[in-house]
């Protein structure tokens, strides 16, 4: 496992379970792998930097979704519409300049979500009763504000989102920093080891002296602040949105955390572990869509091996 | 105090659902001040057409959420069912619904055979279940709208019976108290609740919970698949798209009605007083005549009150900040004396 470092592993040995699920899971890396680049077209892809733009608009918000599970709140269900309420907003904004719609973007969704994190840890509400309460009321107010009509651009500046930066696109470069960004937070700074703390052990953490309000608060703050970026990009992307936009990101993004290990019950998991679990969704499925699977079978084979992964990774673990 | 301890009772974990409900009447008919739009027989009959779709899946959920699990692949059961019932029951409608229903069984058993041999978690499993059942529904829709060429079907279905119910809802609502009558009189029920309050205590006791908990995802799966042929039949169609947005409305419902996440607490007519609070809400703001976009708003507003209602820590934070500023108070006058 990637969380015991190399003395440990000797000190102790690894269990015999753990070799196997290793190696399982070795060999299911490297069966995609090898299924990937004998597939034509799949080098060329990579090389366009194609597959990259494709993965950001989900990767992000499953980076933030991955605080929400980390903290011990497996999931939250208005993610989606938060990622197109904040598309929304950006292109509304856009008249005032493309930094500040930006910034209006992102300070929407992480006041947004922030709110839900402040009544999941302050009070302990339950995450999926605020997050589909919140949804309810994302819709109705989009649906109130924009009558239900699509929303342009208010103003110029969606160039600079298509440019590429040493080769590698903008939305590729943004998903790549919020994967860092995330997992400095994790590793490095103490709000980010108190995330993992609290969702390990709640009642432990607070007998510790852990602000749960604090700590929750922040990891929903980080999840509005990816799901705004997502909506930004997609709305630059796409050039104008509605609320269907992000509609069904909250399930892809909970599919892309557990496939990369992190674990539903909290308190274990990382953003790379994400953006693994994103490469591998994606890869499969643009593998499909190469090889010329129709695009029922396509749902059909993305999800038999989604769970086939969910089930890899409990494999020799104890719950 | 008598008044205080009446509104304790009304406001009591098993009371509560209910007392929402009759709130929830109450409000929509003042709002609706005397015009009757509210209190009509077609307000009713379109909250039961409601009810039939949400309840049997909020049920199935619930249930699921009864033992501290969480069961997300309803909504994709209600699409594979309506289509599996749609397409074989062309001939014989029974066959249909049987092959439908027979279909949620099987997936909630082979999801709850997952859970329980590879000790995995249920949201991760029925994530992908939900995955696949969706993909399993485009690949036998072909990715297309089927329509159901019996037309006596969907019009027997929705024909109203006493004015207030359709052949629809009542089978919702004898599925209810089938589930009501299991959940109190029967041991699986006992062992339903004993599995949601304590799975340790209840496998030390003897009882076998991986049973529990496989019963209980199969009449999740059931229950679902039930809703959707319902639902398919019905409307005369189906369609790999319709419908993944039950889920929320769904969860809701049985978070109103009561079913606690902690495990072990709720109960069938508890959910069902949940789902008729949203139908009701739903129904009943439409035929007042507010905008569309109101029902979203009312709807988000009580589950957020509910849900800061239903906090564990809420009393204890209130009694802090109480406390907190009676210490400020005091220490303002000690300043103000001194």
């Amino acid at each position: 496992m990637t969380e015991l470092t190399f003395p440990a592993v000797l000190r102790r040995g690894l269990p015999r379970a753990r070799y196997i699920a290793l190696a399982v899971r070795l060999a299911a890396a490297a069966a995609i792998a090898i299924y990937a680049l004998t597939t034509p077209g799949f080098l060329t892809l990579l090389s366009a930097n194609a597959l990259f733009t494709a993965i950001s608009f989900v990767g992000c918000v499953a980076v933030g979704m991955t605080f929400i599970t980390l903290t011990g709140n497996i999931m939250s269900l208005a993610i989606g519409a938060t990622v197109s309420a904040s598309a929304l907003i950006f292109l509304a904004c856009l008249s005032l300049g493309i930094l500040p719609a930006i910034l209006v973007a992102l300070l929407f969704g992480v006041v947004i979500t922030g709110a839900q994190g402040f009544l999941v840890g302050h009070l302990r509400a339950n995450p999926i009763l605020v997050s589909v309460a919140a949804l309810s009321l994302l819709l109705g107010g989009a649906a109130f504000v924009t009558g239900g009509h699509h929303i342009y651009p208010s103003g110029a500046g969606l160039e600079i989102f298509k440019d590429r930066f040493a080769g590698i696109p903008i939305d590729a470069w943004c998903f790549f920093t919020t994967v860092a960004v995330g997992q400095f937070i994790l590793s490095w700074t103490r709000i980010g080891r108190l995330m993992t703390m609290v969702g390990s052990n709640v009642r432990a953490a607070t007998a510790a002296g852990v602000s749960t309000t604090a700590t929750v608060t922040a990891a929903y703050v980080i999840a509005g602040a990816c799901a705004s970026i997502s909506g930004i990009l997609l709305a630059a992307r796409y050039g104008s949105g509605d609320m269907e936009i992000g509609v069904g990101y909250d399930y892809t993004a909970i599919a892309a955390v557990l496939v990369g290990g992190t674990g539903i019950a909290g308190g274990s998991g990382s953003t790379l572990r994400t953006l693994v679990g994103v490469i591998v969704i994606s890869v499969i499925e643009v593998v499909l869509l190469l090889r010329g699977f129709s695009e029922q079978l396509q749902y059909l084979i993305t999800g038999l091996l989604v769970l086939c992964v969910i089930m890899l990774h409990t494999l020799g673990e104890r719950r | 105090m008598t008044f205080g301890n009446a509104v304790q009772r009304l406001f009591a974990p098993s009371a509560r659902p209910f007392t929402i409900v009759v709130g929830t009447i109450i409000v929509l008919g003042l709002f609706d001040r005397g015009t009757g739009y509210f209190f009509s027989i077609g307000t009713v009959f379109s909250v039961m057409q409601l009810f039939a779709t949400l309840g049997l899946v909020a049920l199935g959920l619930g249930l699921s959420m009864l033992i501290r699990e969480f069961d997300l692949s309803v909504s994709g059961m209600v699409g594979l069912a309506g289509c599996i019932a749609v397409l074989t029951g062309a001939s014989n409608p029974w066959l249909g619904a049987a092959l439908g229903v027979a279909a949620g069984l099987l997936g909630g058993l082979i999801q709850g055979l997952i859970m329980t041999r590879l000790n995995l978690s249920s949201v991760g499993v029925t994530l992908g279940g939900l995955l696949t059942m969706q993909g399993l529904t485009y690949v036998l829709t072909d990715n297309q709208t089927i329509s159901y060429p019996k037309i006596a079907v969907p019009l027997g279905l929705n024909a109203p019976l006493a004015g207030l119910f359709s052949l629809r809802s009542v089978v919702a609502l004898a599925v209810f108290a089938i589930a009501a009558l299991a959940m109190r009189y029967t041991r699986l029920g006992r062992d339903v609740i004993a599995t949601g309050s304590d799975r340790r205590a209840s496998r030390i006791a003897g009882l076998n919970t991986d049973r529990v908990v496989i019963s209980v995802f199969a009449a999740s799966g059931g229950s679902s698949a039930l809703a959707g042929v319902l639902l398919s039949y019905s409307l005369g169609a189906a369609s790999p798209v319709a419908l993944s947005d039950v889920l929320a409305p769904a969860a809701a419902a049985a978070i109103v009605g009561g079913v606690s996440v902690i495990g072990g607490r709720g109960s069938p007519m508890g959910i069902a007083a949940g789902v008729l609070t949203l139908c009701i809400l739903s129904s009943g703001l439409s035929a007042i005549g507010v905008a569309p976009y109101v029902h979203d708003l009312v709807t988000g507003a009580i589950l957020l009150v509910i849900a800061i209602l239903d906090a564990p820590d809420l009393a204890q934070r209130i009694t802090t900040w109480q406390f907190d500023r009676a210490e400020r108070q005091r220490n303002a006058l000690k300043g103000a004396s001194s």
